[in-house]
């Protein structure tokens, strides 16, 4: 394989390499990936509140002979839903495969195949014509691969007053099944839908990536409970089920194992280094074109080693988080509905009068996680965090809004050694959050400003725009059609090269970008 | 970890689990929770020992110091057991609520605010007696 010449050399597996490799598919076109997969073992079969009511002990399950389960008591916290047995190999080893040093970044990155796909919220959302504003791309050029990806992934949702910021979708599958608490709030904001309209606040139904209806060869969801627990739920779209029957198929070369260091360019040939995870051994591998898809972060650490440069302070954006739980009181002391799910309930937008920025959120229902990881936030001892959890929990819902990314001259990435080093640094003003309670409020949803939680930086894992794609790029820039400025065939095509941050999950951005950039280097190869 | 070590640890689980849940600790548990300490890096802790051996309130004592920023590792040991109880069918309604209780739970919800303010003095004046760092 070393000695090969390929056509192109795809780094990464997730949404961005995906769906690059999958436009590829056919040429001679090399997956280069650590690529961690879930552990084997025989799926969780039934629901999560089924199986915890009536088998004895779920401990190897849901804690983990490893104590996966008990992560975030004695390491740096991640999210909930990577730290079970099962879902744990999304985030292995990276820290020892691409360090990153900061004091108010909390990053993370993955080196499993399908990246941090592996467990997103599954939100598929088209950025639209204001959000792409400073893309240097034409209007409408990425609608076709929007609507190729909805047609190939199934997407489920509805039609509704966030059409406005969504756009029109006819394909969507039907939506979910809303719980009581989220049904009841589309009620009350449908019936007073002036006043919420009128304080810029949008109410409506999620676009997501999870099946209702079967979908090539893809079964519905089951309202399991089970997303913090079992990976690969085949009604939630993960890369995996797109490149597998590629890899299997012949039509694309997998090469796992291998963490790409950085390449080098020389007489119309990519040079590309890799250090293999397990032996150490030092691998060069040879393509006409490279295409860096690996993860924002990692794709920066690769340019910026690539270059040798410890000197440039390249921008890096996320979309800061506040965390606003909201409680129904009439529905204290109901009998929790194990049937509804933890995925996103309802979506939210707000426009900042202040700022004028947009927001996004969702509601989401609390379903998913154990108690015992929430249960010491509460300011009670432990046995009456204990009863205030089982009791309030069928009252709760949480809202979960993003902020755009901003750029600002005093947040950077750049290299350190081999380690990278992020500073960013990003303050609130607390005021969306006080307006979307003040209107929730009105409609007999309660929450205190006190209440709201600010994740650390970096909690989002919505990284990009290190490399932006500019119409004129510089060094450490990248043009229209992904190539990073001085080289000659280099394409970056994951979130590196967005141009803006908008607040909203980049997933289906980032394939549908991968995609058209792919193609295009597709249609100069032919 | 040697044989005292593993009896102190013994003896503590069973402590906090009695302070917390009224009823027998499967072995199974204490095993797990002995290990589940020394995974996390928490068998050098004595704060909970100290607890044992003087039969103080474990969960005022925690609640006090976790108000005070302190006692990280007594809590995280608590937590330790909170986890490896929930994932028990035996726990299953200490966590998950599943008959309607409007007046009852407000009624506990209520109670429980008024042990809290009650541990807290208690915790506190716990602390300041026996002097946890």
């Amino acid at each position: 394989m070393a000695e090969a010449l390929f056509d192109a050399i795809v780094v990464g597996s997730g949404p961005a390499g995906t769906f690059a490799a999958r436009e590829l598919a056919g040429r001679k076109v090399l997956v280069l990936d650590v690529g961690y997969r879930a552990p084997e073992g025989p799926p969780l079969a039934g629901s999560l509140y089924a199986l915890r009511r009536e088998r004895r002990d779920l401990f190897a399950e849901l804690i983990g002979d490893g104590f996966e389960g008990l992560h975030n008591l004695h390491r740096d916290p991640v999210s909930l839903k990577l730290k079970s047995p099962r879902t744990s190999y999304v985030l292995r080893g990276w820290q020892a495969l691409s360090p990153l040093v900061s004091t108010n970044f909390q990053a993370m990155m993955s080196f499993a195949q399908g990246g941090l796909a592996n467990a997103w919220g599954a939100g598929v959302y088209r950025f639209n014509s204001e959000e792409l504003r400073q893309f240097p791309l034409p209007a409408g050029e990425l609608e076709p691969y929007y609507d190729e990806l909805t047609a190939h992934i199934g997407v489920s949702g509805g039609n509704d007053d966030l059409v406005e910021f969504f756009g029109r979708d006819p394909s969507l599958q039907p939506p979910m099944r809303l719980s009581l608490l989220a049904a009841g709030i589309l009620q009350r904001y449908q019936a007073a839908r002036k006043r919420f309209r009128m304080r810029g606040i949008t109410l409506g139904l999620p676009r997501l990536a999870v099946l209702t209806e079967p979908h090539n060869g893809r079964t519905p969801y089951a309202y399991d409970n089970l997303e913090f627990f079992q990976p690969y739920n085949p009604a939630i779209y993960n890369p995996v089920f797109t490149l597998d029957p590629l890899i299997a198929s012949g039509a694309l070369e997998l090469a796992r194992g291998w963490l790409v260091t950085h390449f080098r360019e020389s007489a119309g040939v990519v040079e590309v280094y890799a250090r293999h995870v397990e032996t150490g051994a030092q691998e060069t591998f040879r393509a006409r074109n490279l295409l860096l898809g690996a993860g924002t972060l990692s794709t920066t650490r690769i340019v910026l080693a690539s270059w040798r440069d410890e000197q440039a302070r390249l921008p890096v954006l996320e979309n800061p988080m506040a965390c606003i739980p909201l409680f129904r009181l009439s529905r204290i002391g109901a009998a929790l509905d194990v049937n509804d799910s933890s995925l996103a309930q309802l979506n939210v937008v707000y426009r900042d009068p202040e700022s004028g920025e947009l927001l996004q959120g969702s509601l989401y229902g609390t379903t998913g996680p154990l108690r015992s990881d929430v249960l010491f936030g509460f300011p009670l001892t432990a046995r009456a965090a204990l009863e205030w959890s089982k009791y309030l929990s069928p009252a709760m819902t949480l809202l979960m809004m993003f902020y755009p990314g901003r750029r600002e001259p005093d947040n950077y990435i750049r290299l350190q050694g081999n380690a990278l080093l992020v500073n960013y640094q990003w303050r609130g003003t607390g005021g969306p959050e006080r307006a979307l309670l003040r209107a929730f409020r009105r409609i007999g949803f309660h929450g205190l400003a006190a209440l709201c939680q600010y994740p650390a930086a970096g909690s989002s894992l919505h990284y990009g725009c290190t490399l932006p794609m500019r119409a004129a790029p510089a060094r450490y820039e990248t043009g229209a059609d992904g190539r990073l400025a001085d080289t000659a065939n280099v394409y970056v095509c994951d979130g590196a090269c967005f141009s803006a941050l908008p607040a909203k999950n980049l997933t289906f951005t980032i394939m549908a970008n991968a995609m058209r950039i792919a193609r295009g280097l597709r249609r100069k190869m032919e | 970890m040697d044989r005292s070590d593993q009896a102190r640890l013994d003896a503590e689980v069973r402590y906090l689990h009695d302070a917390f849940f009224s009823r027998p600790l499967a072995a199974e548990v204490v095993d797990r929770y002995i290990r589940a300490v020394r995974h996390c890096g928490l068998d050098e802790d004595r704060t909970a020992e100290k607890i044992v051996r003087s039969r103080l309130d474990a969960e005022a004592v925690e609640f006090a110091l976790r108000l005070r920023g302190r006692g990280v590792a007594l809590t995280r040991k608590i937590r330790i057991l909170f986890y490896l109880v929930e994932v028990r069918s035996d726990y299953y309604a200490d966590f998950v609520n599943e008959t309607p209780l409007f007046g009852r739970a407000l009624w506990r919800l209520a109670a429980s605010l008024a042990r809290t303010a009650w541990k807290l003095v208690k915790g506190s004046w716990l602390v300041w007696r026996h002097g946890f760092g």
